[in-house]
C-alpha cells in the first residue's frame, strides 16, 4: 500500500501536464482505394502493454470477452475510483504456462537490448503508426524504432522463407474488411510489455476496418497451439492524428539502461 | 511479483488514460516500485535524446559530499508531441526529482516527476512502462 500511496502523491505532481486533450478526429466516410477502405494516415493507438486488460471505457482496448476473470483482478478501480473490468486469464497449455510463470523481464528481455520488438508487441506499442496503402500492397510505418512491414493484399499463399520476428504477412479482403493472416514467427519475442509469451507456431490473424474517417476498428486473434488452448482475440481502436507526423526513432541510440548494464537483454527468451 | 503489481496499481485507482509515452523496456526490468527516492540536486546535463531523456542530478547531503545521480524519463517524441522542448530545464536548475531507483543499486533512477522549485513539472510523462502510475498490468 505504501506504494500506491507514494504513487498517489507523485501523479497528483505530473497530472497537469497530461491533461492535453487530443483533437477531434475528423469526421466523414472512410477513403477508398481500388473500391476498398484505405486506411493510409498517420494513427495514434492505444498502448496494449498487456492484452488480458478491458479499458474502464469498454471500447478503447477490449480483451477476449470469452476468456475468464482472473478473480484476483475482481474489484478492480480504474480512472477517477470507477470500477475497472476485471483481467482475464489466457488458456494456457502448460507449456505456456511454464512460459508465463519463468517470465521476469528483470532477467532479462530482449527489448532491453532493442531487438525487434515483433509483430504483436510493435501493434501493442503507443507509438504512432502510418498506414500506406496502394491498390497491391499496404506497408506499416512503426514509429517504434522505425520498423516497417510491407505486404500483399491479394490473399497469395505464404513464402516459405526463414522464420523472422515480424512473420511472414499476407492481405485479403473480407468485403471491406482487411484480413492480415501471419505466420512463420521465429518464437523469440513476446506478445506485450507484460511479458505474455508465443511460440514459433503462433499464427496471428488481424482484421481492419475503417467505419468512417476518423478511425480504425482493430481485432487481433492470437493463435498458437503450442502456447494456447485455444485462440484468442484482442480488439482496439485507432484514432487519425493529421496533426501529428511521424518522427525518428532510434532505441539504439543512447540505450544507458542497456550499455551500462541496468537491464539485461536477451536473445531468445522464452526458450 | 507480477499479480502483487497489478493490485497495488488496482488500490491506486488513478490510472490514467492518454500517457503519452512508452518504454522500449518494461519498468520492472531495471527499477524497484518498493524503492521509491526523492532527490534535491542541481541539474548538471540533459540528454535529449531516444529511447529516454536522462536528466543528471547533483545531490549533496548534510555533510557536503556530492552524489552523481542519472534519472530517465520520457521518450523524446512523445514529450515533444506533449509541448516539452529540453530547454524546459536548463544546467544549473534546482529540481526535485521524484522516481523509483535502479535495481541494481546504482545512482539511477526512473522519474515520475521533476519539479522546479515554484512547483511546475517540467517533462511530464515519463516511460509509459508498467511502473507506479502507468498502465501495464492494470486497469486503466
Amino acid at each position: 500500500m505504501r506504494f500506491g500511496l507514494t504513487a498517489a502523491v507523485f501523479l497528483a505532481g505530473v497530472l497537469p501536464a497530461f491533461t492535453q486533450p487530443a483533437p477531434k478526429p475528423p469526421q466523414g466516410p472512410a477513403p477508398k482505394i481500388n473500391g476498398k477502405p484505405d486506411f493510409s494516415g498517420l494513427w495514434q493507438r492505444p498502448y496494449v502493454p498487456d492484452m488480458t486488460v478491458t479499458t474502464a471505457d469498454g471500447k478503447t482496448q477490449v480483451a477476449d470477452p470469452s476468456l475468464p476473470n482472473d478473480p484476483k483482478t475482481e474489484n478492480m478501480k480504474g480512472r477517477n475510483g470507477q470500477p475497472a473490468p476485471p483481467r482475464k486469464l489466457l488458456p494456457y497449455t502448460p507449456w505456456g504456462q511454464q512460459q508465463w510463470d519463468a517470465y521476469d523481464a528483470a532477467k532479462g528481455d530482449y527489448t532491453g537490448s532493442c531487438l525487434p520488438f515483433g509483430l504483436m508487441r510493435s501493434m501493442n506499442s503507443p507509438d504512432p503508426i502510418q498506414i500506406m496503402q496502394s491498390n497491391e500492397f499496404l506497408s506499416l510505418l512503426y514509429e517504434q524504432n522505425t520498423w516497417f512491414k510491407v505486404f500483399p493484399l491479394d490473399g497469395r499463399k505464404h513464402r516459405d522463407i526463414v522464420p523472422t520476428w515480424f512473420g511472414d504477412s499476407v492481405g485479403r479482403w473480407d468485403g471491406d474488411t482487411l484480413v492480415v493472416d501471419t505466420v512463420n514467427f521465429n518464437g523469440k519475442t513476446r506478445l506485450d510489455t507484460n511479458g505474455h509469451p508465443h511460440s514459433e507456431q503462433l499464427h496471428i490473424i488481424e482484421r481492419f476496418q475503417r467505419p468512417d474517417l476518423g478511425h480504425i476498428n482493430y481485432e487481433v486473434t492470437v493463435d498458437d497451439p503450442k502456447t494456447f488452448t485455444r485462440p484468442w482475440k484482442n480488439s482496439r481502436v485507432f484514432t487519425l492524428r493529421p496533426d501529428w507526423e511521424i518522427m525518428e526513432y532510434s532505441c539504439e541510440e543512447n540505450n544507458k539502461d542497456f550499455l551500462e548494464g541496468h537491464i539485461k537483454g536477451g536473445i531468445n527468451p522464452g526458450k | 511479483m507480477k499479480t502483487k503489481f497489478t493490485l497495488a496499481l488496482a488500490g491506486l485507482g488513478l490510472l490514467l488514460s492518454a500517457l503519452p509515452a512508452m518504454a522500449h523496456h518494461s519498468f520492472a526490468a531495471e527499477f524497484d516500485s518498493n524503492k521509491p527516492v526523492t532527490l534535491k540536486g542541481t541539474v548538471t546535463k540533459i540528454d535529449w535524446m531516444n529511447p529516454h531523456i536522462w536528466v543528471y542530478v547533483d545531490v549533496k547531503d548534510e555533510g557536503g559530499s556530492v552524489a552523481h545521480w542519472q534519472c530517465e524519463g520520457g521518450p523524446p517524441n512523445s514529450l515533444t508531441r506533449n509541448g516539452w522542448t529540453k530547454d524546459a530545464l536548463k544546467i544549473g536548475d534546482q529540481v526535485t526529482v521524484e522516481g523509483f531507483k535502479a535495481k541494481d543499486g546504482t545512482n539511477t533512477c526512473n522519474s515520475r516527476s521533476v519539479k522546479l522549485p515554484d512547483g511546475r513539472s517540467v517533462f511530464a510523462g515519463s516511460a509509459d512502462d508498467g511502473g507506479p502510475g502507468r498502465r501495464s498490468g492494470g486497469a486503466q
